[in-house]
């Protein structure tokens, strides 16, 4: 068998099991599991536009809250099904990416960090104000219902979504030119890559995922409020789960999405007050050690392609 | 009313002019986006509180002392993690310090706990004419207004001060002129956590002290170096004034939240619009 | 009379307090080779950022076969025809030399794929075309800048110091590939410090002093002209 189609049959195997995972798993080992899916969408959504055009999304936590208060306002207020919902969240995240990302992605890189960083803040003071719809300070709560195997299997195939989308660009011209901005935007620019038009593209691939994620959650908690769907240790997260992996890879993202998943529940459950601490000394060990993280290492080292 | 809108806006200003001024110099000497700037001022604050809960002296006492120990701390960041990236591209930079950011408000949480404080020294308002001035904001002011004078005439005037703007212009030509830059990056970090510090504990008397305080302060200093543009010292000054001024008068019509929607909204107009700051600065 | 390819009209730009370009104006026929030299820092590399909208500029006008691209990104103006390369090389480092030619494409793959590979096979490159650009020697970089500059066949194309560095064989095929291009009816201008290639390739020469023209013409003119002399080695 080539290569190729080991691979293949190792990723079906795998996917069956995920299929049949909940009906031998806990209940806890079905949300643990969803949780995962979460991170592995959220990761590699960041990857989409930090990793490939080089652009650092630091507020990126900001679509995933928006998609949340989206799907949740939805389900809650006007009686929507949870799963169109779960869409509208993405849509909604994607309508944010639009407004935000036309004017600040003409920024160049640390000024499109800092307004990321700002907008986190202010999404959080808007669903303070709007406190009728929002729910404000006190959060929205949602009609109970048990779906979380139902949201295991849309979580798990939106993170698989996310990882097709991410190998699909990067095997094309398109994710050459993302990653050219990375490279020498200048340069890019020289030889006629429009890379506002790109970048913004890749900005509003990189919010739908956590957009949908975001609802998802949502109505898996049955409950929101600003401090849980907006929280910096989320962007923290994904970008230290990114980094470790191995950012502009594809499988990159995933590896650190579990790995990560995994040291942090091991981690909090011993240590819950510290770990943004530890998260904090990880995120400098990781720049400082590895900023290439794993897969990319591997992938300089062993000449591996850039599918991996 | 407008009158007292003013006069606010100028008292905060000169605060966030000086505590934007320190980040303005990590970015013009280093280039780096300091996002542990906040957290520097909030640990300043904190030194202000223990000692005047410790020692019970007049928290304006404390400045210095405050200045001191966030001085060391920056000069010991640079000197351990910092200095690190400093050639490196933007995102590392930009990680490590959000990195460092974090731990510091983690360490913050675990040593001091979320719990509120406040340092209640100097309360209530001097009535002047028409106008309430309070008094820890007036104090502040004045305060805020020294120390950032005496950073100009320190950049100005002395040979390091000079050394340090030299550096900031042009590293290669810095060099050539014999200085040596791993110090003045040294001093520049150091010298701009101080000045965060100085804003913390003068802040501490002012507002309610807990381990996340300081993030605002990151980025609305980030925001008076866009409207003065980037490098450009005074620039900052008249960043700091403006962006107090335009808070006033936008608490005016909307609420303190709202607010911070203002600010938001108008780094991102001026960075479409003028990208190189209302004075003029440099473009990264 | 012909629009001419590349015409500037009074070009001004400044840095601060420092005028780099000054009032420069200058005419591009079709189908030919120019030059542009002058001491260093005379603004050459600002003037070329200025035609391509690297740089914004401050006065005059740039048109592009009869077209106003002053003011425009350099995206656009790069699809307008026009095609440079760099002082500093900038090659797209974790890019593989092939993918570094076909990043600058769009339409049908197969056919960039083909039009890449004749181009490395021109510059003797093909064997290194999964190869990441950052590994490849200074001379291979120099080259694969040069053959990303045609894969889009543009119609004027900028050369920014092509012969530094670059060893005398190389050299040669590289000033052979210009001739060619020339005789395609392309029109290439190119900046250069070496005067024995400038001498010997450019048929009309520009000669830049603080930011001014200061002489055009024939370079056997242009060599014993005064003023360009006296902005070569002072009086």
């Amino acid at each position: 068998m080539t290569r190729r189609r080991a691979a293949l049959a190792a990723l079906a195997a795998v996917v069956a099991v995920l299929a049949a995972y909940p009906a031998f798993a806990s209940g806890y080992g079905v949300r643990a599991a969803l949780q995962v899916f979460m991170w592995i969408v959220l990761a590699s959504s960041w990857n989409l536009i930090s990793g490939l055009t080089g652009y650092v999304s630091f507020g990126h936590v900001a679509f995933f809250g928006a998609g949340a208060y989206a799907g949740a306002i939805l389900v809650a207020k006007a009686g929507w099904p949870w799963l169109p919902a779960a869409l509208a969240g993405g849509v909604a995240a994607v309508l944010l990416a639009l407004v935000i990302g036309y004017p600040c992605l003409r920024l160049r890189g640390p000024y499109f960090a800092i307004a990321m960083l700002g907008l986190n803040e202010v999404l959080r003071a808007l669903v303070s104000y709007f406190e009728g719809l929002t729910g404000g300070g006190n959060g929205l709560s949602l009609p109970t219902l048990d779906a979380t195997i139902p949201i295991y299997y849309v979580m798990g195939a939106s993170a698989a979504m996310v990882t097709l989308v991410t190998h699909a660009i990067i095997t094309s011209r398109f994710g050459l030119r993302l990653m050219t901005i990375r490279e020498d935007e200048v340069a890019a620019e020289a030889m006629g890559i429009d890379t506002g038009r790109h970048k913004l593209y890749a900005f509003l691939l990189s919010a739908a995922g956590p957009g949908i994620a975001g609802a998802l959650t949502a109505r898996d908690q049955g409950y929101i409020e600003p401090i849980s769907v907006f929280p910096l240790a989320t962007t923290i997260t994904m970008i230290v789960m990114v980094l470790f992996g191995g950012k502009g890879t594809v499988w990159g993202p995933v590896l650190g999405a579990v790995v990560l998943f995994v040291a942090q529940e091991v981690v909090w459950t011993r240590y819950p007050y510290v770990h943004p601490l530890l998260f904090g000394a990880i995120i400098v060990a990781v720049v400082l050690l590895m900023p290439r993280g794993v897969l990319g290492i591997l992938q300089i080292r062993y000449r591996l392609p850039r599918t991996i | 009313m407008l009158g007292q809108v003013v006069i606010s806006g100028i008292l905060s200003g000169a605060l966030y002019a000086m505590v934007a001024l320190g980040l303005a110099l990590i970015f013009g000497v280093m280039r780096i986006i300091n996002v542990a700037h906040g957290p520097l001022l909030m640990l300043g604050a904190y030194t202000t509180y223990f000692l005047y809960s410790a020692l019970g002296v007049n928290p304006y006492l404390t400045v210095p002392v405050s200045m001191l120990v966030l001085f060391v701390v920056g000069v010991l960041l640079e000197r351990t993690l910092v200095f690190r990236v400093v050639d490196a591209p933007e995102l590392s930079s930009l990680l490590l310090t959000f990195g460092i950011s974090i731990a510091l408000v983690n360490l913050a949480q675990l040593l001091f706990t979320s719990d509120l404080r406040a340092v209640e020294y100097l309360t209530g308002s001097w009535v002047v004419g028409p106008f309430a001035l309070s008094k820890s904001r007036l104090v502040a002011f004045v305060f805020a207004g020294a120390l950032t004078g005496l950073a100009f005439l320190f950049l100005g005037w002395t040979k390091l001060g000079k050394a340090i703007r030299a550096t900031s212009q042009s590293r290669e030509v810095a060099m050539v002129c014999g200085i040596n830059v791993q110090r003045i990056h040294l001093i520049t970090f150091g010298l701009a956590a101080a000045l965060a510090a100085a804003g913390g504990a003068l802040i501490a008397v002012i507002v309610a002290i807990q381990p996340e305080m300081g993030q605002i302060w990151t980025f609305k200093s980030f925001l008076v170096i866009v409207l003065g543009g980037a490098g450009n010292y005074p620039g900052a000054l008249l960043g700091g004034v403006l962006l107090g001024l335009i808070e006033q008068v936008a608490s005016l019509f909307l609420t303190t939240q709202l607010s911070e929607v203002v600010a938001y909204v108008l780094l991102v107009v001026i960075l479409l619009v003028r990208p190189t700051g209302l004075l003029g600065g440099r473009q990264t | 009379m012909t629009t001419p390819v590349l015409e500037i009209e009074r070009l001004r730009k400044r840095f601060g307090g420092v005028i780099a370009v000054d009032d420069v104006s200058l005419r591009l026929e079709a189908g030919r080779i120019y030059g542009l030299i002058g001491p260093n820092g005379s603004g050459k590399t600002t003037l070329f950022n200025c035609i391509t909208g690297v740089e914004r500029r401050d006065g005059g006008r740039v048109r592009v076969s009869g077209e106003r691209v002053d003011g425009l990104r350099p995206w656009e103006i790069a699809q307008k025809g026009v095609g440079r390369t760099f002082q500093v090389i900038r090659v797209f480092p974790e890019l593989s030399a092939l993918e570094n030619l076909l990043v600058v494409t769009r339409g049908h793959l197969g056919g960039a794929r083909t039009r890449a590979l004749e181009l490395l096979r021109f510059v003797k490159l093909e064997g290194l075309r999964d190869e990441y650009a950052g590994n490849l020697s200074y001379g291979q970089q120099k080259l694969l800048e040069f053959v990303r500059v045609l894969m889009r066949d543009p119609t004027l194309i900028l050369l920014d110091e092509p012969a530094a560095g670059v060893n005398r064989t190389l050299l040669n095929d590289l000033l052979d590939a210009v001739r060619q291009l020339r005789d395609r009816g392309k029109t290439i201008l190119l900046v250069e410090h070496d005067m024995k290639v400038v001498m010997g390739l450019c048929e009309t020469v520009f000669v830049l002093d603080h930011g001014e023209k200061i002489a055009e013409g024939a370079p056997g003119i242009i060599q014993t002209d005064e003023r360009v002399i006296e902005a070569y080695f002072g009086r």
